[in-house]
């Protein structure tokens, strides 16, 4: 009992622990320093330094602050100035020296160079060990290496079992005590299923510890009302919302009255699970997931790099490839692991069919070579580090749930990432390349794309090309001869035969993908296999140290078996994608959970690091993460687990509990309900129209109003004016963990007046005359089965015929436009 | 979350808003969106917020020279140049550079000292020297960035690199609007900037917050015109909405989420019938007209932003940003500098000279922050023989109006303009200075995103004291 109690209070004050910073030296040379300190140290940092170095006064100049010990120990941009007991290792004495050009404190506005005896004073602290008694804390810790050791997302997952729910967590609460038989027509019972066992002990544990708290209140206090802070789980979903929930929630689609009634009408056990098979075998499943992944991974149809990208008009490139490829991995249930070793390393992957080339390992590479950087950037150098940095970043994010980029200048603020690690990962990057060709400063350089047929092909294709050209260089020899040839002569005769052979033999243009390549970028700085040296503050004009490429040591350890082949970028890939990798199970299944529940189990699904919140129920989140890798990481089997569980099918309705003591739902006592994103707005839009061309595949669209599903409308990074962009869609500027939900009078406007909006009410009104041509009533019961899969109201039939009047086409028009910009239309329980 | 009565409240005014005046109305509105959504950004993200403390301006215009006007040649005077011509600096350049530059380059242009604050100001902006003694011209600016997609994301977001939230953005996240009617931060570009919609983005804040881009001065804002142009159809067809949504509505218990969906509508209904006077010029005197240079056309287009980014402010619009943007990066001058500096002054010059007198006659001026500048100055040396480079370690800005000590200069440069030297005001300090203008501590005004509050200044950033008024 204690230790749930506990567990809840935590829970309840999720906040960050402050770290307590002992004094660092020890003996009598400590005190001496701790005299020297006080006497010329504190004053002097207080008058020459902290003026722009004070957390206390909110200037941390170069991310450094001098009025607190645990300011530089932490230290600024350029890491902790003060190695105690060596000074001239130490970076302040450097600065105040003034002999390192760039590195010169005080600076000349701030009363420039210290006098000798001060200088002398600092370095003699610092050689006594630096003992510094200010116990302030910094605003920001670092996460320690005894932290790290124990930081939760760095465990192995635990091996855990669902805990026995021992009756019902909804004690007194006599109205709803029924729940678990309102789920068994739908396959399982609350008491059975493992998630709702781990989140309904949770929420006993939480109502017992409110309890139990409010029994050892004092006498004097107010009176506990546990009665109404108790949370209850909400009843099950209707069944018509549910599979409208589940139907936008794995296809981006509504259900079809026929689907609704057919699940409505089947009573078996197994009803639920039923649709949620269909609805995973259905293709339209990878069109509505890939979504959710290239959120992650800023997908955007039109590289950066190329120029012609900025005009409306260029054609989209191969990034679509790479958009497909993700669609059939998620139809074909590509396990996790080999999807995440095909994105980083595809290009080092046989072809399982054993041919010499293997098209989706080299597509799938668009996830590192489809970034951002400047392309406009002159200093090319500084491209191909931003590359690498973009690599690392997204890596880092979306598979690990690490903000490793943060390292690329300094040492993580907040967590364990040296740049010593950076520069590890780093070297593995400058050992790859999407660049064919640098370029020179100033000028354009060129994109790696790759022919996705064997080079044999390629050369066969190329021997073709140069064959025309001789056939054509001698047609025109022929033709220069004087008197010019006849066309019936002979020799003119074989030549264009010739041609025209060859022409109908000629190869086509084969396809290609930007992909990765081992070796890094041709004519930069790193131009081979090769490990790089730590970038001071990120530039590569100031290098430091070589750091051998490896993977980060304060997650894989210090004792890695050296990268004697290749870039490693293999190796990184079966690392982050091994079963032993504490991270990736874990951030995976955690933003399975957000798709499905709108808000994770950790909350900042992009960050399991120091600075991200813990989970609500981590040991559901390990005990789930622990099954979707003993069920060979399939991605569809993790789907039905979570779907299947009573937790998921709970009503949104609230209670006003709910309201008062969980509005964030952290509790998942009940269902979010949420606002179609805008993909499945659009979709749904043109879907119940009739309009939607379900075409796959191929280069997307450039205007909104085609009809083919949104995920074949083209995102672009330079124009954020779309459809897409005004409904909140992902920013392909960066890797996108969740997005955002505004509501605002713009995106009113498109649904009222925007041609497009028309067009659907149109077509909807078309087909509701069409398809229920006599009676009025059933036409309008028709729409409302159709839009919300429901029957209409007495009410809302009369609302609808007040509108219709005498039901002209025109009116059906205008009713229908209504109906599609209502909440009802927008909103899934 | 909006109460019913202040729903129905609004109604009344949208049905009788044709016998008020647009002022009155956003008066109001403004009103009413303090008292009843005040703080509530589920309600509407652009509900009012109380700023941290008592701002000094309302409302801000940013005068944006896209391609790094030369200082050198319009703000900042150096003889030494003149004395120097055609001889190398005598110090080492910084080792970031673009391009070699050559040799210093004289400017060809004449200073003398304007307004009763003896600011030294070129011949080629004869406006804004009349206007002098309103403006602080800030000269000792300094950047991090020499290409201009970095550089015009540092001064627009705060970041080089990254994709961050646009300094509007961050302003209408923190402050909200004033006139629910029309967008709060509004951006005009009548060609595109190279660097495009990330210098309004709202990045990972939510995209409300995101620069209105507008084009096209005579189609301002999309959609804005009802299908069929009949108002009273779309009437009945909003009432129709609400009725179902309030049946929605009555089984969902009280969600602000749905309740802000629901007042969008209504929102949008008013939009269509009062934002096309927010942007309809012609209803401006000839006078009005004259003064900006609306009929010239060296002037004409700039002169249309500025009037119409005078309308906007007066309506309340927290944030305009306007591009002087005939073509992509038009103060980029590499070379021809002699002809094509001028010829940008001309366009500029009388346009910004009639919004600063204008603004100040409509009493709008001591609360409407005015900022002129662009990513970075230009090379004291020369490229070639008629150019200037890209240069951001010293270069000028100024900035007018809400809280600005007029008539002064701020800082300097070196004797030959190439590095900020005295009280440097980096873009960090500029921005953490305009936010407290605007009554925010850029310290305070954060944002999580990633487990990680974010800021416009990042770590950084001064409030530049000694030029507030």
């Amino acid at each position: 009992m204690r230790s749930t109690l506990l567990t809840a209070l935590w829970l309840v004050s999720l906040g960050p622990l402050g770290l307590v910073l002992t004094v660092g030296a020890d003996d009598g040379k400590a005190g001496e320093g701790l005299d020297l300190f006080e006497k010329r140290i504190r004053p002097l940092l207080a008058a020459r330094c902290e003026k722009c170095h004070s957390q206390a006064q909110g200037k941390t100049r170069g991310g450094l602050a001098l009025d607190t010990r645990a300011g530089w120990q932490i230290g600024g941009d350029n890491g902790s100035p003060i190695i105690p007991g060596k000074p001239d290792a130490s970076l302040l004495i450097q600065a105040v020296r003034q002999t390192t050009e760039g590195l010169r404190m005080p600076p000349q506005d701030a009363g420039g160079r210290l006098k000798p005896d001060e200088i002398a004073a600092l370095t003699q602290w610092i050689r006594l060990g630096a003992p510094d008694p200010r116990t302030g804390k910094a605003a920001v810790q670092r996460m320690t290496a005894d932290e790290a050791r124990h930081w939760w997302s760095f465990q192995p997952l635990a091996q855990v079992r669902p805990p026995a729910v021992s009756g019902d967590p909804d004690r007194g609460n006599s109205s709803r005590g029924n729940s678990s038989r309102g789920n068994s027509s739908r396959g399982n019972s609350s008491r059975d299923n493992p998630i709702d066992r781990f989140v309904r002990a949770r929420l006993a544990a939480r109502n017992d510890s409110l309890a139990t708290a409010a029994t050892r209140r004092p006498a004097d206090s107010p009176p506990a009302s546990t009665g109404s802070r108790r949370l209850a789980p909400a009843p099950p979903a209707d069944k018509r919302i549910l599979i409208r929930r589940a139907t936008f929630d794995l296809i981006g689609l509504p259900p079809t009255p026929q689907e609704v009634a057919a699940f409505v009408h089947d009573d078996s056990p197994d009803a639920f699970a039923h649709v949620v098979n269909r609805l995973l075998a259905s293709p339209t499943y990878g069109q509505r997931w890939a979504r959710h992944w290239l959120d992650v991974v800023r997908y955007a149809d039109y590289y950066d790099a190329d120029a012609k990208a900025r005009q409306m008009t260029a054609e989209p490139l191969d990034a679509w490839r790479y958009r497909d490829w993700v669609v059939d991995a998620l139809n074909n249930d590509l396990p996790f692991d080999r999807f995440i070793v095909h994105q980083i390393a595809g290009d080092l992957l046989s072809n399982p069919d054993g041919s010499d080339i293997y098209p989706a390992g080299l597509i799938a590479t668009t996830f590192l070579s489809n970034g951002v950087w400047d392309p406009h950037d002159a200093d090319k150098e500084k491209i191909v580090s931003d590359i690498a940095d973009d690599n690392i970043d997204t890596i880092g994010k979306a598979f690990l749930g690490l903000t490793l980029g943060c390292a690329r200048c300094h040492d993580h603020k907040f967590d364990r990432v040296t740049t010593a690690d950076y520069y590890g990962l780093a070297g593995m990057f400058y050992s790859s390349h999407i660049l064919a060709k640098l370029g020179t400063k100033g000028g354009a350089y060129t994109m790696n794309r790759v022919p996705l047929v064997p080079a044999a092909v390629v050369q066969r294709r190329q021997h073709q090309l140069k064959q025309l050209a001789d056939l054509q260089a001698q047609l025109q020899a022929l033709d220069k001869q004087s008197p010019k040839p006849a066309d019936e002569d002979p020799r003119r005769v074989r030549l264009v035969a010739a041609r025209e052979q060859l022409q109908r033999e000629l190869l086509p243009e084969p396809p290609r993908a930007i992909a990765v390549q081992e070796g890094g970028t041709p004519g930069g700085l790193f131009p081979g296999i090769q490990d790089v040296p730590i970038h001071i503050r990120g530039s590569y004009a100031r290098l430091g140290r070589v750091v051998p490429r490896r993977l980060p040591q304060f997650l894989a350890g210090d004792k890695q078996p050296p990268i004697s082949s290749g870039s490693g970028r293999l190796q990184l890939a079966n690392w982050v994608a091994s079963a032993d990798n504490p991270l990736t199970a874990r951030v995976i299944v955690n933003r399975v959970w957000q798709w499905h529940f709108g808000a994770g189990l950790v909350r900042t699904p992009s960050n399991f690091g120091k600075l991200g919140t813990r989970p609500t129920h981590p040991q559901l989140l390990d005990w789930l993460s622990g099954r979707f890798v003993a069920d060979g990481w399939s991605l569809k089997q993790l789907h039905r687990r979570i779907m299947l569980s009573a937790t998921y099918q709970q009503s949104s309705r609230r209670l006003p509990a709910h309201f008062t003591q969980d509005p964030e739902n952290h509790w998942l006592a009940r269902f979010a309900p949420r606002r179609l994103e805008a993909e499945a707005l659009r979709d749904a839009l043109l879907c119940v129209a009739g309009q939607l061309d379900t075409t796959t595949g191929g280069p997307a669209g450039q205007d909104f109003t085609i009809q083919r599903r949104s995920l074949y409308v083209q995102t672009a990074r330079w124009n954020r004016s779309s459809f897409a962009n005004l409904f909140d869609a992902a920013n392909p500027d960066a890797s996108t963990e969740k997005r955002t939900n505004s509501t605002i009078a713009p995106q009113a406007l498109l649904l009222l007046n925007h041609p497009f909006a028309q067009q659907q009410s149109r077509r909807l009104a078309e087909r509701l005359l069409h398809d229920r041509p006599h009676d009025i009533n059933t036409r309008i019961d028709y729409a409302y089965r159709l839009l919300f899969a429901r029957p209409a109201t007495a009410e809302e039939i009369e609302i609808a015929r007040q509108l219709i009047g005498g039901g002209d086409p025109a009116s059906w028009t205008l009713w229908a436009h209504v109906l599609l910009c209502s909440n009802e239309f927008v909103y899934v329980d | 979350m909006l109460s019913r009565s202040s729903l129905s409240r609004r109604e009344l005014l949208a049905r009788g808003g044709c016998g008020f005046g647009l002022l009155a109305l956003a008066d109001l509105l403004a009103q009413e969106a303090r008292t009843s959504t005040a703080g509530n950004r589920a309600a509407s993200p652009y509900a009012a917020q109380a700023p941290h403390h008592s701002p000094r301006a309302k409302r801000i215009i940013f005068l944006y020279m896209p391609g790094g006007p030369s200082h050198v040649d319009l703000l900042d005077p150096k003889p030494r140049l003149a004395q120097e011509n055609g001889k190398p600096l005598p110090f080492k350049k910084p080792s970031l550079e673009r391009t070699k530059t050559g040799n210093l380059l004289a400017s060809p242009w004449k200073f003398a000292p304007r307004g009763q604050a003896g600011i030294e100001v070129s011949e080629l902006l004869p406006g804004l020297a009349s206007q002098i003694d309103k403006v602080c011209v800030i000269r000792s600016m300094l950047a991090d960035n020499i290409n201009h997609t970095g550089a015009a994301l540092q001064m627009c977001t705060g970041e080089q690199a990254f994709s961050r939230p646009s300094m509007g953005s961050w302003l209408t996240y923190g402050l909200g609007t004033e006139n629910q009617n029309l967008p709060s931060f509004v951006v005009v570009s009548p060609s595109a900037v190279f660097q495009g919609a990330q210098l309004w983005a709202s990045s990972f804040l939510p995209s409300a917050y995101q620069g209105t881009l507008i084009r096209d001065m005579d189609k301002p804002i999309a959609n804005l015109a009802p299908a069929s142009g009949d108002f009273d159809l779309q009437r009945r067809k909003l009432d129709a909405l609400k009725r179902l949504n309030a049946i929605h509505k009555q089984d969902r218990n009280i969600d602000s989420e749905l309740d802000a969906r629901i007042a969008s509508f209504e929102l949008a209904f008013r939009m269509q019938r009062e934002a096309p006077e927010a942007f309809d010029l012609t209803r401006e005197t000839a006078a009005t007209h004259q003064l900006y240079g609306t009929k010239n056309k060296t002037t004409e287009l700039f002169g249309r932003q500025c009037l119409l980014a005078r309308r906007l402010v007066e309506r309340g619009v927290r944030y305009v940003q306007l591009f002087d943007a005939p073509q992509n990066n038009a103060w980029d001058h590499h070379g021809g500098i002699k002809d094509r500096l001028p010829a940008r002054c001309w366009a500029v010059d009388q346009p910004i000279t009639a919004l600063l007198s204008d603004l100040e006659a409509r009493g709008l001026l001591q609360d409407t922050l005015v900022l002129w500048g662009g990513e970075f100055g230009r090379t004291p040396t020369a490229e070639g023989t008629n150019g200037r480079e890209h240069h951001p370690f010293g270069f000028t800005m100024w900035m007018a109006g809400g809280g600005i000590r007029g008539g002064m200069v701020h800082g300097k440069t070196d004797d030959y303009g190439w590095h900020a030297a005295e009280d440097i005001v980096h873009v960090h300090d500029l921005h953490a200075t305009i936010l407290h203008l605007m009554g925010l501590n850029h310290e305070r005004l954060t944002f999580r995103h990633g487990g990680r509050d974010y800021r416009l200044t990042d770590v950084h950033g001064h409030v530049v004291s000694d030029i507030l008024a």
